[in-house]
């Protein structure tokens, strides 16, 4: 993910912003890291590129 | 009878590109202005047409789904993509244009498969079981000046969806339709009463 998708995404469960931590970066992209809400504090894994921003409780791999 | 059956083919984990992508397709590349989320882009095959026809490099594409192999389809697409439940990560009013070929099929709960497939075609008992909560969510998501492109099929039950279009505050204009041998498939565009 780019780092300006920042201004458009936010937490799922109450809408508040989200601080970004950054592991790895390539070419201007964040590849791994966390999304932590500023609020709840809920954390959100960034794999691959890829936030995963379900709730917690839709985290699982399921329904496969 | 057009059953899930049919629909699933052999192909188990990410819905790939039928017609009903290619009419949403066509409408979003003719109707997207400015900043663009297609929901539920399966294979990203959609979102990586609209982002391709945009010559002028006017459109910002966005990319969300539930399923995890999607994600991944799409974001080897080159798209930017977000694993997400319909609306629920985006903020309120950042939206231009919001894309979206729900999962529509009526499928009765006890003949369910309970993998990604399913996830991509069931609409639940009535079909509507995604497409209502996004109606109920999509204005929270749109800038003023926004519209919605929503696929809907006969099948589905075009009158219901409609009351819930007017129902969460929407005028909407049928911008493409096409007619199959089981069920007509039209592109509604959605735009603020």
């Amino acid at each position: 993910m780019k780092e300006s998708l920042l201004d458009i995404i936010c937490c799922p469960l109450d809408k508040h912003d989200l601080e970004l931590e950054v592991e790895d970066r390539e070419d201007g992209e964040v590849l791994e890291g966390t999304l932590t809400c500023t609020d709840c504090g809920e954390t959100y894994p960034i794999e691959d590129g890829i936030p995963n921003l379900l709730p917690p409780d839709m985290r699982e791999e399921a329904p496969a | 009878m057009t059953d899930l059956a049919e629909r699933r083919g052999t192909e188990t984990t990410v819905y790939q590109p039928a017609e009903d992508s290619g009419l949403l397709a066509e409408a979003a590349i003719a109707e997207a202005t400015g900043r663009v989320l297609e929901v539920g882009t399966g294979s990203g095959w959609v979102a990586e047409r609209i982002a391709e026809a945009d010559a002028d490099g006017d459109l910002e594409v966005v990319a969300s789904d539930v399923n995890p192999h999607a994600c991944e389809q799409a974001r080897e697409r080159g798209l930017e993509v977000v694993r997400a439940s319909l609306l629920d990560p985006f903020r309120d009013g950042v939206f231009d244009t919001v894309a979206f070929n729900p999962p529509y099929l009526p499928t009765d709960p006890d003949n369910e498969w309970d993998d990604w497939m399913e996830a991509a075609l069931s609409g639940g008992r009535t079909g509507r079981e995604l497409i209502e909560p996004f109606l109920d969510d999509v204005g929270r998501v749109l800038a003023p000046d926004g519209r919605v492109l929503l696929l809907v099929s006969s099948l589905t039950g075009y009158e219901a969806v409609i009351d819930r279009v007017e129902a969460a505050g929407f005028a909407h204009e049928v911008v493409r339709e096409e007619s199959y041998p089981f069920e007509t498939l039209s592109i509604l565009r959605l735009t603020r009463r």
